[in-house]
Parts: C-alpha cells; structure tokens; sequence
C-alpha cells in the first residue's frame, strides 16, 4: 500500500493535504509498473519480516540448471491486513509468480502476485488483483 | 559465579555511596508526586478515541472528486533554492531515497503521514500516540506545562496540548535536523509545528497540520491528513532493522542486497 499510494500520490503532491510518504523506500529502483512473468518457480524462503518480506525461488534457466531470484514485497503490516500471513508460502513450493524487474538488471525485483498450483492468486498490490 | 556475585555485592556497596555523592542533596523544591488516579474519572469528558486508527486518503482525495490545486509551501528564496538543488539531484539519480531507507525514523511531521495505523491513549493530563512506522511514541502533554526553554532536539520534538472543547490542539518544538518537513526541506531550531485534531464525523479524525518555520515558508503551511477507526485492529511491531535490504547511499541512492 505505501508504494501503491505513494506512487499514485505523486500527481497530488502540490495539493495542501498530507501526500502519503513511503514508509521505507520509493519505488526508484525498479520498472515500477511493468509486471513481468515467472511461469515456474520453486519457493526457496520466505522472509516475514519488517521493513518488507522477502522471497527467494529458484526458476529454471536456459542450461538446464536454475537460478536464484530474489523478490521484495511488502511488510507483515500490511499483508497480514490483507490476507497474507507467514505461512503463506512454503519452501519447497511450485508457484508461479509475477514481479517489476530491478532496473539493474540483476535476478530480482518486486513481487507483484503469486498464483499456486491450484489457480489461487494473491496479491502484493491491491491492484494486481482481477 | 559465587565470586563474581561477591564482587558485584562489593562493588554495588561502593557505587551506591559514590553515586548519593555525586548527585548531592536532593533539589530543594522536590515536585510533589501527584495522584493522577483521580485524573482518570476528568477523562469521561473527552471524546473517546482509544484505540487504532488507520490514515486514510481516500477521505482527502474522493474517488472521481474534482481536485483542485491549491498552492503547495510557498518557500522563501533560501529554502525555494534547497528545493531547486534537491530536484536537480533527484533528475541525477541522487535524492530518490530518504533516511527512513537506512531505518532512521521519520519524525515530526512524517511520522504523521506514514501508511501505517496510529493509537491513541489517553490518561489524566496527557495523550499518548503510538506509531506502528517505527514502534515510535510521541508523549504529548495536557497538563498546561509551557513548551520547554531549550530542549535538545528529537524525531519527534517536545509537545504539549490542550482540549479546546473535542478539539485537541498539539504544539511541537524541537525537531531533529535530520527531519524532513517536504522534499530537500528540513527541520531548523525556528520549526514549530501546530496541529489540530478533531473528529470530523464518527470513525473519522482530521489532523490540521501548521508547519511555521520564517527561515524556510514566506507562510505557514497547513496540511490536512485524515484517519479512520479500525476497530479490529492492533498496532504490529515495526523494526526496520530486522531485516533491512535497501540501505541508501550517502546521496540517497537506493540498493537492494539480493543475497
């Protein structure tokens, strides 16, 4: 939410009324808006933890092996208010996930949504939802 | 461990003289201790808004409202240049992270400001609110003491209050320097920061917010932020520092440590 209405706030920041901030950090560091799609992945960890959740997957590459991808969400404060909780993800489980890309380029980004093997979808973002 | 605890005994009978010396007489005029116990029954007449409250922007911006664009901070030529500096930064790549990327806490105004749910104590002679962004507390006192003289400043400056009717009304001195008040502007020792809370309707308080700085606004600058009763709510704990993976750099460029 902090990112969600920071970024939507920014179009608003000359009005007179209190322009959210973000709690922790902007959004500057990602392609911010572009989701990207990870149709397979295997959960590796899932950090519950302030200022944000983490989580770290292995995807398939092109050699036959797999990678490490590393996903910032948002905090326990928010998701757990929306649903989430720290056993939402377990290691070892297949997902498919979709995320904004780190600018530099590296393997990771910010976790949009996670859809699990049998179609249920949750959502970092209240907009990523359908 | 028998001898250490020996040796703490001894040390302890030392220390504890040493210290009555050091410290000298007790202050001539002691303040009594009050009982606030009969404080508790004065707090029926104050409007009642225990508990956890969640900021809310879609009471300030009205989905498909017409927004209109009143003015932002007007500057003075000092703090006008802050600003341009700071912009020309932000379009070099410095200047998109705050201190908050390092964990530091927002202080007074932001900690206001946060998406994060606020919750009200009160008790006799003084309001309580405890911030979930950064487990912070600010302490404002209602028992008609004066602003301090020359406090040492802090994130969250040193308030007092008073009830104007269900109006409660928040003077804050003291800042921290490192507090940002807008974008490329921060606190001085001349910020004071006057807030008015009240409730707007059932459920909903609204914050008047009045930055008063002559150093850096040619006015003061008043903001509006609104909050929103969560009945089912309470207040997590938030320690940035558990697990933080995006420090900023000196310039305030972010990072990400994906390990």
């Amino acid at each position: 939410m902090c990112r969600l209405v920071a970024a939507g706030s920014l179009a608003l920041a000359a009005l007179a009324l209190s322009a959210p901030l973000a709690a922790h950090h902007s959004t500057a560091m990602f392609e911010w808006g572009k989701e990207v799609k990870i149709p397979e992945a295997t959960v590796e960890r899932w950090d519950w933890t302030n200022p944000h959740t983490f989580l770290y997957v292995q995807v398939p590459n092109d050699s036959g092996g797999t990678d490490r991808w590393a996903f910032e969400g948002m905090s326990p404060s928010h998701l757990a208010r929306n649903g989430w909780s720290r056993k939402s993800v377990v290691p070892g489980q297949k997902i498919a996930l979709t995320y904004y890309a780190l600018k530099d380029g590296r393997k990771g980004g910010f976790n949009v949504t996670i859809t699990f093997p049998d179609g249920k979808k949750i959502a970092q973002l209240p907009q990523a939802m359908p | 461990m028998r001898v250490s605890m020996r040796a703490l005994v001894v040390f302890g009978a030392v220390m504890i003289p040493a210290l009555a010396i050091a410290q000298g007489a007790p202050p001539a005029k002691a303040p009594a201790q009050k009982d606030y116990r009969t404080g508790y029954s004065r707090l029926a007449r104050l409007p009642d808004w225990h508990g956890v409250w969640a900021p809310d922007w879609s009471t300030l911006f009205p989905r498909g409202a017409q927004r209109e664009r009143p003015a932002g901070p007007q500057f003075t030529p000092a703090a006008a240049k802050k600003v341009a500096d700071y912009r020309a930064g932000q379009a070099e790549g410095k200047n998109t992270q705050t201190d908050a990327a390092n964990c530091v806490p927002p202080g007074m105004p932001s900690i206001m400001r946060m998406p994060y749910p606020i919750e009200f104590l009160f008790s006799p002679e003084r309001v309580t609110i405890i911030t979930e962004t950064e487990s912070q507390v600010r302490r404002i006192y209602t028992d008609g003491r004066p602003l301090p003289g020359d406090p040492d400043p802090s994130f969250n400056g040193s308030s007092v209050g008073h009830w104007e009717g269900n109006v409660l009304a928040v003077e804050t001195i003291a800042l921290n320097p490192r507090n940002s008040l807008t974008p490329g502007i921060n606190a001085t020792e001349q910020t004071r920061i006057v807030e008015r809370f009240h409730e707007d309707k059932p459920g909903t308080i609204i914050v008047d917010t009045t930055i008063i700085d002559p150093t850096l606004f040619a006015q003061p600058y008043t903001t509006k932020q609104a909050y929103v009763r969560k009945p089912d709510w309470e207040i997590r704990e938030y320690v940035c520092q558990e697990n933080n993976r995006d420090a900023a750099d000196q310039f305030g460029r972010p990072s990400m440590d994906i390990h």
